[in-house]
């Protein structure tokens, strides 16, 4: 079982509100338990760190709360809004306003150059940074006209995570953002992570199978066999580049 | 999952899985080979179907290698011709034109009546029995009668009709059908399609039809069949000569039979028709298991490089590839197979409507079905060669690297970054299309392909439309044509105009010559036409109205052709009836017209020509439609028209025959070009889909909407398909005009008359395709999982 939830501030901090959620994948003997009700509160500008093995349920937890996978039963609130409750296309609309997604693999459009990439959601986005400036906040604003071909790992997670930034969304999903990164770039990718999360007060859940990670989170989320067996809060936060692994 | 045996080798369960998984894809390729197959299957079967039949009939029923004919010439002759060298068999006949009167039908029937010798059937031309039994020799009455004719006219076993012959009245009785090799197409004079309820050939006792034409012991055709080996030339010359003092009008070979021509002509059309248009369809196969397998290939980098890590020899992995592109086109051959013969029964059952022989089954024969088969072969590697040979060349090492993004840096992929005006979806659309500019103009070539065959084969219909408008609204525009026995004087003329409801006449001469150039020569007849006629007009496809030249000749195009002369050359005029002056005229103009190969000269410069009265061979009348009946029965009883045609029946009789049978073979075509734009637009929306998936699942995932994603993917169709029809539309108007141009014979020039109504139909016809394909693939992207797509590494 999680252990008890830790103190927090006044409930006006409060994001996502999680009551009950399960998901289950097949039915009868061959049924897929990815998750046992998960009951879970999310505080704005929080950077969360959610860790567990292959299979924990982590990625699926991510999925819903990110309104790409419908659950199977409980309930999600963001903003007091019920997201279990909403149509697929009002799920496009909170995906589309409201919150942001970085990919392990980049998913970067590669016949679009870098400015090109971020400008995909500039255009669509109410009131978004320019591509120019959201590059600049990860340090690429150098390589703003270059094709994902002529850029290296690092530097195309960096432009996702611009792309994700620009529209100044609420929440930021990352899903091992450094999972094909070797350490170097790693930590360079979660330096603007964490940069984003100080300056601009994005909220943050982050996955990654490395529990080093942890240790630049305010909050720590780990999953076993769908269940949440730890949250606990870290007062000690570190820069990213003091991390090693 | 579906089980499969344990024998197969892992490889092989790859391939069965494949192509399960490739299934909507390979059915699209399976419908355009199949079309393909199909195609060669029909044409190929049926003209050998045609060829064996006809070698058949023409060998059994000992059909006449030469035909000649004369005014009257004495029976003793068939014993000097028999002696000559070279000829099997020599008969004489007597033929004439005749008028019938049948219940129920208004209008005077023309019909030929052949003579059947006194020993019973004739022995050259033989008859096949249908029905009844052959005429008693005795009885002067009994007569057989041509079966198509006979079903078409209601004619039954017994039936009397009257009929009137060389100006007699006489009551004939049908008391057998039968079938004759020279009447394999049977058209009256001057027709090009077949009209068995107008047009009859008759067959009596020669001692009857010699009484009835006053001409005892006498012909007035000869029939030879020639030995083996004869040399034909040789016994047309001795028997021209022969001939000659008995009105001889020139023997010719088999070959300008009229019935035989137009056999052959479609025999070569067909053969025309099946080396045009199959290779287009197994083309655009080509391409599509092209564009299939290199997509495969490519999403299966990894794989290769994994068989060859495990020492797999690239050999094996080439032909595992290659194995699967057959394997895709298996289904396609099967179906072409089955399709081809299918519609070969049924194309013979439509041929059986114009060519009438004893038995026509429809064989394709197992070298057809091997062909076919060898075709596919060669369509399939051509289709898989260049993706088989890249696969010999990857390097085990490079194909398990990671892929690397695609380059899009340089050349007009970065030119597109210059516009700012236009929006990020529409760059990807762009730069996708020019990154692989051989796929996107051989995927708007595949369009452009498809919508050609399309407007080809539905252009057919506008060609006959044409060449029916041309004939009948602006060259014949007469309600009725009458045909004399024998050229008479102008009185008759005047005759004509006092009938019932005639309200406009003009006569025709018609003068059988022989006419040469050099060493070449063609027994032709000309034909007297008034200037400023308005019955009787000639039209010039390409030029419309023209007169005919004051002094001199105007020649058809193939005609003109066949003598090789030009305007201003001289041709040799050797006319064979009165008499036979001849004489040097000038060409003076090159008609090209619709039908057969005239020769035109001006009505009134034969006289001195022909140095007698002005003598009319027929007539041109326009009637009163109220008084119409009237005037054919007042026809019917005129002992000198032997020939009759009516405008209105000849018209009915085309949209009856050739609308509902050319309707058919052109909706065949018309379904085969209609599954080729679903097969080639289909094939496109899946690879971009393939190749798009993950883009445009990223995109959903960032907040795009279904129809801002449906738009990147589609666009990109949209594109392609619409940068085809310009194309497909000129490649449409050539392959139409060659078509037309090679269906052209020395019988009839086929216009090329291309509606843009057709092109428009057939436009609409591929958008309607694309929209449906579309519809399809943005259903399945719209099914794609957000989740999966995120996870997998491309």
């Amino acid at each position: 079982m999680a252990d008890p939830a830790p103190s927090r501030p006044a409930e006006d901090k409060s994001l996502y509100t999680i009551r009950g959620l399960t998901k289950i994948y097949g039915e009868g003997s061959t049924a897929v338990h990815a998750l046992r009700g998960i009951d879970l509160e999310l505080y704005k500008s929080d950077m969360v760190v959610l860790l567990g093995a292959s299979g924990s349920g982590k990625s699926t937890f991510l999925n819903i709360v990110g309104g790409l996978d419908e659950a199977t039963d409980g309930q999600v609130f963001f903003e007091g809004r019920e997201l279990t409750a909403l149509a697929t296309s009002e799920l496009t609309e909170y995906r589309r306003n409201s919150v942001s997604f970085v990919f392990q693999f980049y998913n970067l459009v590669a016949s679009l150059t870098a400015r090109e990439n971020v400008a995909l959601i500039t255009e669509i986005a109410d009131d978004p940074m320019t591509p120019e400036e959201a590059l600049a906040l990860v340090g690429l604003e150098k390589r703003i006209d270059h094709f994902p071909s002529q850029l290296s790992g690092g530097e195309q997670q960096r432009v996702a995570i611009a792309r994700a930034i620009a529209k100044r969304p609420k929440v930021m999903f990352c899903d091992e953002p450094t999972g094909a990164l070797d350490s170097q770039t790693g930590v360079i990718v979660l330096d603007a992570l964490d940069q984003i999360n100080r300056e601009l007060g994005t909220t943050t859940l982050l996955i990654t199978h490395n529990v080093v990670i942890a240790d630049m989170a305010d909050r720590l989320l780990r999953f076993a066999d769908g269940s949440l067996i730890e949250d606990r809060d870290n007062p000690d936060r570190v820069a990213p580049s003091k991390l090693r692994w | 999952m579906v089980i499969l045996p344990g024998w197969l080798g892992a490889l092989d369960r790859k391939l069965l899985r494949d192509i399960w998984r490739l299934r909507s894809q390979a059915f699209a390729i399976s419908l355009v080979i199949a079309a393909g197959i199909g195609m060669v299957v029909m044409s190929f079967g049926m003209i050998r179907s045609l060829e064996a039949t006809r070698d058949a009939y023409y060998d059994r029923y000992r059909f006449a290698d030469i035909f000649a004919s004369a005014r009257r010439f004495p029976e003793r002759l068939i014993d000097d011709v028999q002696s000559l060298d070279g000829v099997s068999i020599a008969e004489g006949r007597l033929t004439s034109g005749a008028t019938l009167d049948i219940p129920g039908i208004a209008e005077p029937i023309t019909t030929r009546i052949h003579s059947l010798p006194r020993a019973g059937m004739p022995r050259v031309n033989a008859l096949v029995l249908r029905s009844g039994r052959r005429p008693n020799p005795a009885r002067s009455d009994e007569v057989l009668a041509s079966e198509k004719f006979a079903d078409a006219a209601r004619i039954g076993l017994g039936d009397t009709i009257e009929a009137l012959l060389y100006g007699k009245k006489q009551r004939l009785r049908v008391v057998g059908t039968v079938l004759s090799p020279e009447y394999v197409y049977a058209i009256g004079p001057g027709q090009i399609f077949p009209d068995n309820r107008r047009f009859g050939v008759l067959w009596m006792g020669e001692e009857h039809l010699a009484a009835a034409l006053d001409s005892t012991n006498a012909y007035n055709e000869l029939l030879i069949r020639l030995e083996r080996g004869a040399v034909g030339q040789d016994v047309i010359r001795r028997v021209d000569n022969m001939l000659e003092r008995y009105g001889g009008r020139g023997a010719i070979p088999r070959s300008d039979q009229i019935s035989d021509r137009f056999l052959e002509n479609e025999l070569a059309q067909l053969g025309q028709i099946t080396a045009i248009l199959p290779p287009i369809f197994l083309g655009v196969a080509a391409f599509l298991i092209n564009m299939v397998l290199s997509r495969l290939v490519e999403s299966e980098r990894e794989i290769l490089g994994l068989l060859a890590a495990f020492g797999y020899r690239s050999r094996v992995i080439m032909w595992h590839y290659a194995k699967l592109a057959m394997v895709l086109s298996l289904p396609g051959l099967v179906l072409g197979l089955m399709l081809g013969s299918w519609m070969g029964r049924g194309l013979a059952g439509i041929y059986q409507e114009f060519f009438v022989f004893p038995f026509l089954t429809y064989r394709a024969g197992s070298d057809v079905l091997l062909i076919s088969c060898l075709i596919t072969i060669i369509v399939v590697l051509m289709g898989a060669a260049q993706t088989v040979r890249r696969i010999g060349k990857l390097k085990a090492a490079e194909a398990m690297r990671p892929p690397v993004p695609p380059n899009y840096s340089g050349g007009i992929a970065q030119l597109i970054g210059k516009f700012k005006r236009l929006d990020e979806p529409t760059r990807i659309i762009l730069r996708g299309l020019v990154r692989r500019p051989l796929r996107s103009i051989l995927g708007s070539l595949g369009v452009a392909a498809a919508l050609g065959l399309y407007v080809t084969s539905a252009g057919s219909m506008d060609n006959v439309g044409m060449m029916t408008d041309l004939l009948f609204n602006q060259a014949n525009r007469a309600d009725v044509n009458v045909s004399f026995a024998e050229p008479r004087d102008e009185r008759v003329l005047f005759e004509l105009e006092r009938l019932p409801g005639v309200m406009r006449v003009e006569p025709v001469r018609y003068i059988t010559a022989t006419l040469s150039a050099g060493h070449r020569s063609r027994s032709e007849s000309l034909t007297g036409m008034k200037p400023y006629g308005d019955l009787n007009r000639l039209v010039d496809i390409d030029h419309g109205l023209v007169q005919p030249p004051v002094k001199g000749l105007m020649l058809s195009t193939v005609l003109s052709k066949q003598l090789a002369v030009e305007p201003g050359d001289q041709v040799e005029v050797e006319i064979t009836e009165g008499r036979r002056p001849r004489l040097a005229l000038p060409v003076r103009r090159i008609l090209k017209s619709p039908i057969g190969n005239p020769a035109y000269v001006d009505f009134d410069s034969l006289r001195p020509i022909m140095r007698e009265t002005p003598l009319t061979s027929g007539a041109y009348l326009s009637v009163d439609p109220d008084k119409t009946d009237e005037l054919y029965r007042k026809l019917k009883a005129m002992p000198q028209v032997a020939g009759f045609s009516q405008r209105a029946a000849a018209l009915n009789g085309i949209d009856e025959t050739v609308g509902e049978t050319m309707g058919i073979v052109t909706l065949f075509n018309t379904a085969f070009s209609a599954l080729i734009v679903f097969g080639v637009v289909y094939n496109n929306a899946r690879i971009s889909l393939a190749e798009r998936a993950r883009d445009l699942v990223s995109l959903r995932v960032l907040g795009y909407r279904r129809q801002e994603v449906s738009y990147i993917l589609l666009g990109e169709l949209a594109l392609i398909v619409i940068a085809g029809l310009p194309f497909g539309s000129l490649f449409g108007y050539y392959l139409s005009k060659y078509l037309a141009a090679s269906m052209s014979g020395d019988l009839f020039v086929m216009p090329f008359s291309l509606s843009v109504g057709t092109v428009a139909l057939a436009i609409l016809l591929v958008l309607a395709t694309a929209a449906l394909s579309a519809l399809f693939v943005s259903s399945r992207l719209h099914r794609l999982d957000l989740v999966s797509v995120l996870k997998t590494r491309e």
